[in-house]
């Protein structure tokens, strides 16, 4: 096709031109015509082996309670089934759970959540299978279960230790304010809603291992989990990830289970398995963004000025520990958002409770602390009767500030981004605008909120901080690349083969992306944490400096020149000898190179430096750098029936020097509107009994088009990493969910016009039109 | 047998179960994985494909519908194309080129759906040159069933503006060169002699296909517990979601006098199998409002399978339509080989999903009054999400001014019993009333006193009562200061 053709142009043509799709420009996904003629082969798309089964898993119906008996006799009868498997069918390990024990692949004679596995049934078909599954009987001993956070809390029902984190003297700090404010926030979880459900292929190999296609973050953590539920050996299992139809975190630990259960089929029956769940089902049995309850005390003086906070975060983990403690942290390191609130304590509850467990989805608890930051913004400025835009200005951070865990703030642009944004959004204008608008209506009524985020950038656990890349080049001057990292859509591939093009000065489509591979790069880290290209990046860097050195060394021996005589330019290697350029394309080079015995493949590596965490003091640097940002929304509110309408989003976003533009924008304005469905329609909802009942896109309502902003400007904040990242440039995964906060904080201020901003009226997340309505009425009933 | 096609090629079909989707066909039968299964229940539209219709003056026209929950039995006779007959090897198609440019996929997953959608856009308003530029209001309604979760959606918008300025589709992709095809007459003509034999029967389970309603009725007759499969949209879960296996499922697709609008004096009537896309130019006439709700159910694709008489059938407490045409006075005609009869619409709805229908009867048309001159209609739906979401409340108004007074008031809502429910006492508060705002808002109070709604995913009690009483005051400001209920200012401006 028409993108692939510069492939053939001459080395004389590419000569006279720089190398395309180097680093910084926007070029397109690597996939982009592959996803729009459907030539993009998603696990399920794969052509099926002959012989492959189908899976489905039977589910706890019961939230927490022990097993009394599971006849499966008549499941075993069904149409077309071949297998039923169950814990006691595991040759080795029987619980997965990720970093601390707790998730037994099936339920092990007691269930703690509706949906839990208790089986798995291989048959011909997927419908024959799910229809079997319904055919078990199963009894239960009902035990007493906790749902909600609260109740856990009250209880003291934990499925990790609290922690917590302490600058100064809160207490004394607070009492000395001249005013506090204390308050309470619940935010609702969030169902990732990745488009491509969670799905794993699995073939046995000849040597009694596994080949397993599965569209996971970690396809090392399944390789190992495999191993370890197979009682094998790592080395056989070999996982492939070409991409996924989304992730969001929700495949980082999530698609394990399901790729052990077809292994464990597959090493009984010794035939292929293909798992793929159904969209209920992927939504009641795999775990979602954490809900989290929140209080604070804030102290402040008349102008605003915090002086001391008290902030407690407490997630809904469910019945596992999963990845919450980590999760739970990261909504104590943000709880202070972009803020220093001075003394300040921040305790963190990791609550059980009888639901799925909760797990990572971008923003990994980042966005459900930093939440807690506005809002009391937004309560003190209403408090102290200013613009929540002054209390935010003046309250930010200033370099040489250490935060609630002790990492010094440096490098801190926030206010001048704020500014710029404050200045391109015309937010002055706009605010004297609403207030005549909201004076001349009644029945609409509009609202503005400028918000920024401060993202801390570093998977918290250190060790995840390391990444591996594999680089060959081929003779005819084609480089194969390979990484640890996944593509999710997220433009990965895209950005890592333009380090590699950048490297060499070589045109991009003489990169070959390549699947993530377990037998390629090994012990890789999950993509996620926005470290995909941070990490993967360096690593194939790493991996192109070590063949260029072998390249240069080469050519210094054959030419007799010193290693600055050297250069890669435009698909070309040029020596340079006694004033004389000699161009030599870069194939032709290569080939050279390889007829002189020259290693043209190679290992990268790269470990992130500088961090550091003592939990025990709850103290260090946990985040290489901070990646900043700041959205403004404008919203219309009925005040009849709390619908409302996105009207405008500006957003500026520092992405450091952005290795494509294109794609970072992107995620941005993906970001922010996934941020915005999480808090404004995107409700999970569970009954009493514990049951998921927004178990369906029918009853779970991710943003359509017609919700993005009706106007929406993103742009960079134009300045490079004062850190050493790749080509200086900034994470962009999961900064910019958090610029969702604008839409929520904007309906409030919205709903707060009613009142004329005297009251704070409480707007727990999602804010539905139903919390808008409630919202607007608590505003009549008290001013 | 069934026949139909798909991107150019002719099927043929009959040993198949006449539970599969054409989803399912597609994926699993013949190796066309472009379109992807993202939620199976139409709500994603990640499964989106075109249905082609070519009409007696060879106009061919495409309509977006979700194969992941779409009978296969319900394609027989017609053509299909999927993003496979798209492009050629050489030529995207323009719609593919403007998502290429303008980086409208991330992961990829919706993207074969999203481009499903616009090309029916694209087709029919720019490749036929019918004329009519594509609006914005074109493009979100096109896009109102697709979900993507990566990008927000505005360079797909981007897309679907620049679409139009790319080079037209390849003469050899299967949309230009054979988006319908020639069906065997010698398969059809076999169809029709053994219409009263089951185009499929696959291990006892039976599909049938009439053409008229004599046909209809004969089987219905012979199989009282058939399936009726009208746009299948709520009962294509059963399959999907449920995993259930109908018997004998009856598809009504081809009874062309089902499909029938008239108008006489007084009323309209709708043939059952009239698709909501259809119903909206005929509404747009009569009833406004009613044609204005039509685009906020479901999405497209739906809207172009569904029909009003399923709609209604279903019974569905939470049914857009059942409670504005009760606020019409509309009837039900409900036939069977015994006869034809008429059925109040306050009489149909007898309980949860339950319905005055007898065995062996079918929905034939619904006959609705036009409203006299001095007859208002209003009609309301709120829910979560705007596009392609269900109500967390349904009102419908209709009043007369009769000399000062109002009149008849009949107010009906959806989401918020059982059934449908008319608010009689709302009702009483406002008959007799003077036509004026105050009335309404008098009237508002007794919302409380009419309905007991449930707690559900949707919504609260308090929110639907809240909401429902509100509605009412807002039917009263629509009719007595509508310019309060629009923003007073020019809309927002911006931009860098």
């Amino acid at each position: 096709m028409s993108y692939m053709s510069s492939k053939f142009d001459s080395y004389e043509d590419r000569r006279k031109r720089p190398a395309k799709g180097k680093s910084g420009k926007s070029m397109m996904h690597e996939s982009a015509e592959k996803h729009v003629t459907g030539d993009a082969i998603y696990v399920d798309d794969m052509a099926e082996l002959a012989g492959t089964l189908h899976v489905a898993v039977g589910q706890s119906t019961k939230a927490h309670a022990n097993i009394i008996s599971m006849d499966l006799s008549a499941v075993r009868l069904a149409d077309g089934v071949i297998d039923v498997v169950m814990i006691d069918d595991i040759p080795g390990e029987t619980d997965i759970g990720p970093v601390f024990k707790g998730d037994p692949l099936f339920a092990d004679g007691k269930v703690e959540f509706i949906g839990q596995p208790l089986f798995a049934v291989a048959a011909h078909s997927f419908e024959q299978a799910k229809r079997a599954v319904k055919l078990a009987k199963v009894e239960y001993q009902v035990l007493p279960a906790i749902l909600e956070v609260k109740d856990a809390l009250k209880e003291n029902f934990f499925v990790r230790p609290t922690h917590s984190m302490q600058k100064g003297d809160f207490a004394a700090a607070i009492k000395k304010a001249p005013n506090t404010l204390s308050g309470e926030l619940y935010v609702k979880g969030q169902e990732h809603f990745y488009l491509e459900g969670q799905v794993s292929y699995v073939v046995p190999t000849e040597d009694r291992g596994m080949k397993v296609f599965t569209s996971s973050q970690h396809p090392t953590e399944v390789q190992k989990l495999i191993a370890e539920v197979l009682d094998i050996p790592i080395n056989y299992v070999q996982v492939e990830v070409r991409r996924m139809g989304g992730g969001f975190g929700g495949k980082e630990t999530q698609a394990a289970p399901w790729a052990c259960m077809a292994s464990l089929l597959a090493h009984r029956l010794r035939c292929p398995i293909k798992i793929r769940l159904s969209r209920a089902d992927d939504m009641v049995m795999t775990g979602k963004r954490h809900d989290f309850y929140n209080t604070y005390t804030i102290g402040f003086d008349d102008s605003g000025k915090l002086m001391g906070a008290d902030i407690m975060v407490a997630g809904k983990c469910g019945y596992s520990p999963d990845l919450s403690d980590a999760i739970v942290d990261r909504a104590m390191f943000h709880s202070d958002n972009a803020y220093n609130m001075q003394d300040t304590r921040v305790v963190g509850h990791r609550c059980k409770t009888h639901t799925v467990s909760n797990t990572a989805f971008r923003g990994f608890g980042g966005p459900q602390g930093t939440v807690i930051a506005e809002y009391i913004i937004d309560d003190v400025a209403r408090a102290v009767g200013r613009d929540p835009l002054d209390i935010r200005k003046e309250n930010l951070y200033q370099d040489g500030d250490k935060t609630h865990y002790g990492q010094l703030i440096e490098n801190y642009h926030m206010k001048e981004l704020i500014e710029q944004l404050e200045h391109e959004c015309e937010y002055r204008k706009r605010r004297d605008e609403i207030t005549v608008f909201n004076n001349a209506n009644v029945y609409k009524k509009r609202g503005i909120a400028l918000t920024p985020v401060k993202f801390g950038i570093s998977f918290t656990v250190q060790h995840l901080n390391q990444a591996g890349a594999l680089v060959h080049i081929y003779t005819d001057g084609s480089v194969h690349l390979n990484h640890g990292g996944t593509e999710m859509g997220q433009g990965l591939f895209t950005k890592v083969a333009q380090v590699v093009a950048n490297e060499f000065d070589i045109d991009l489509d003489m990169v070959q992306v390549s699947s993530t591979n377990t037998e390629k790069v090994p012990n890789t880290s999950p993509t996620a944490a926005s470290s995909g290209t941070d990490l993967n990046g360096k690593a194939a860097q790493n991996a192109c400096i070590i063949l260029k050195g072998r390249l240069i060394d080469f050519a210094c021996e054959k030419w007799v020149i010193k290693e600055d005589a050297v250069r890669f330019e435009n698909n070309h290697v040029v020596i340079t000898k006694n004033d004389n350029e000699e161009w030599i394309g870069f194939g032709p080079f290569v080939e050279m190179a390889y007829q002189n015995r020259v290693s043209l493949s190679t290992t990268g590596f790269y470990k992130t430096p500088k961090i550091h965490y003592d939990r025990a003091t709850a103290t260090g640097r946990p985040f290489f750098y901070y990646a900043l940002g700041a959205a403004c929304s404008e919203v219309e509110i009925d005040t009849l029936t709390g619908e409302y309408e996105m009207l405008r989003t500006d957003i500026i976003q520092d992405v450091g020097k952005s290795l494509n533009p294109v794609i970072d924008i992107g995620q941005i304005e993906g970001a922010y509107v996934q941020g915005m469905g999480w808090l404004t329609t995107e409700e999970l909802n569970w009954d009493d009994n514990g049951r998921l009942a927004s178990n369906a896109p029918a009853t779970y309502k991710i943003p359509t088009a017609a919700d993005m902003p009706k106007i929406f400007n993103t742009s960079l904040f134009h300045r490079a990493n004062a850190e050493d990242t790749i080509y200086n440039s900034k994470a962009v995964g999961e900064p910019p969910l958090m610029l969702g906060m604008a839409a929520w904080l904007a309906l409030r201020d919205a709903a707060a016009s009613v009142g004329n901003y005297k009251v704070n009226p409480p707007l727990d997340t999602p804010a539905t039109p139903e919390r808008v309505l409630n919202a607007v009425m608590y505003c009549q009933e008290n001013s | 047998m069934i026949q139909f096609s798909i991107n150019g090629q002719l099927v043929k079909e009959d040993k198949i179960d006449p539970n599969w989707t054409v989803l399912r066909y597609l994926r699993t039968k013949i190796a066309l994985p472009a379109t992807k299964e993202g939620c199976a229940g139409g709500d994603c539209g990640a499964c989106s494909i075109l249905m082609v219709e070519q009409d007696d003056s060879g106009v061919v026209s495409f309509q977006a519908m979700n194969a992941c929950i779409a009978l296969l039995g319900s394609i027989d006779g017609k053509s299909i194309i999927t993003v496979e007959g798209l492009s050629t090897e050489g030529q995207l198609h323009p719609v593919q080129t403007a998502m290429v440019e303008h980086h409208g996929s991330q992961c990829g997953f919706c993207t074969p759906g999203i481009v499903a959608s616009l090309a029916a856009l694209y087709q029919n308003k720019i490749a036929n040159k019918s004329g009519s530029a594509v609006t914005e209001h074109d493009i979100y309604q096109a896009l109102s069933g697709n979900l993507c979760r990566c990008t927000g959606y505005r360079p797909i918008i981007e897309a679907a503006k620049a679409m139009g300025q790319y080079p037209g589709p390849s003469a050899t992709a299967a949309i230009s060169a054979t988006p319908v095809v020639q069906f065997d007459p010698i398969a059809q003509q076999e169809c029709r002699d053994g219409h009263l034999k089951a185009s499929i029967d696959y291990e006892g389970r039976k599909l049938f296909v009439p053409e008229s309603e004599d046909q209809l009725k004969l089987i219905l007759k012979q199989h009282p517990n058939a399936t009726l499969w009208a746009g299948g949209t709520d009962l294509g879960l059963e399959i999907t979601q449920m995993f259930k296996q109908f018997e004998i499922i009856i598809c009504l697709h081809k009874i062309k006098t089902l499909t029938e609008v008239t108008e006489t004096e007084h009323a309209m009537k709708f043939g059952a199998m009239v698709s909501y896309t259809d119903s909206e130019t005929h509404l747009a006439k009569h009833f406004p409002s009613f044609a204005m709700l039509i685009d906020r159910i479901a999405a497209v694709q739906i809207r172009n399978l569904g029909t009003l008489g399923g709609n209604v059938a279903n019974a569905s407490p939470i049914g857009d339509t059942p409670p504005v045409f009760m606020a019409l006075e509309a009837r039900v005609e409900l036939s069977s080989s015994e006869g034809v009869r008429e059925v109040a619409i306050d009489d149909f709805f007898t309980g949860y999903k339950q319905t005055a229908m007898n065995k062996g009867e079918y929905l034939s048309a619904l006959i609705v009054p036009k409203l006299l001159s001095n007859q208002h209609l209003h009609v309301f739906k709120v829910s979560k999400r705007k596009e392609d979401d269900i109500s967390a409340v349904l009102m419908a108004v209709r009043l007369d001014n009769k000399d000062g007074k109002i009149a008849n008031a009949r107010i009906a809502c959806g989401g918020m019993a059982a059934t449908p429910l008319r608010a009689e006492k709302t009702e009483a508060s406002l008959n007799g009333a003077d036509f004026a705002l105050e009335s309404f808002e008098r009237a508002a109070q007794q919302i409380k006193h009419d309905y007991s709604p449930i707690l559900d995913v949707r919504a609260t009690p308090e929110y639907r009562l809240n909401v429902a009483s509100n509605l009412i005051i807002k039917t009263g400001l629509q009719l007595f200061s509508p310019e309060v209920l629009v923003a007073q200012t020019n809309s927002v401006q911006g931009g860098h």
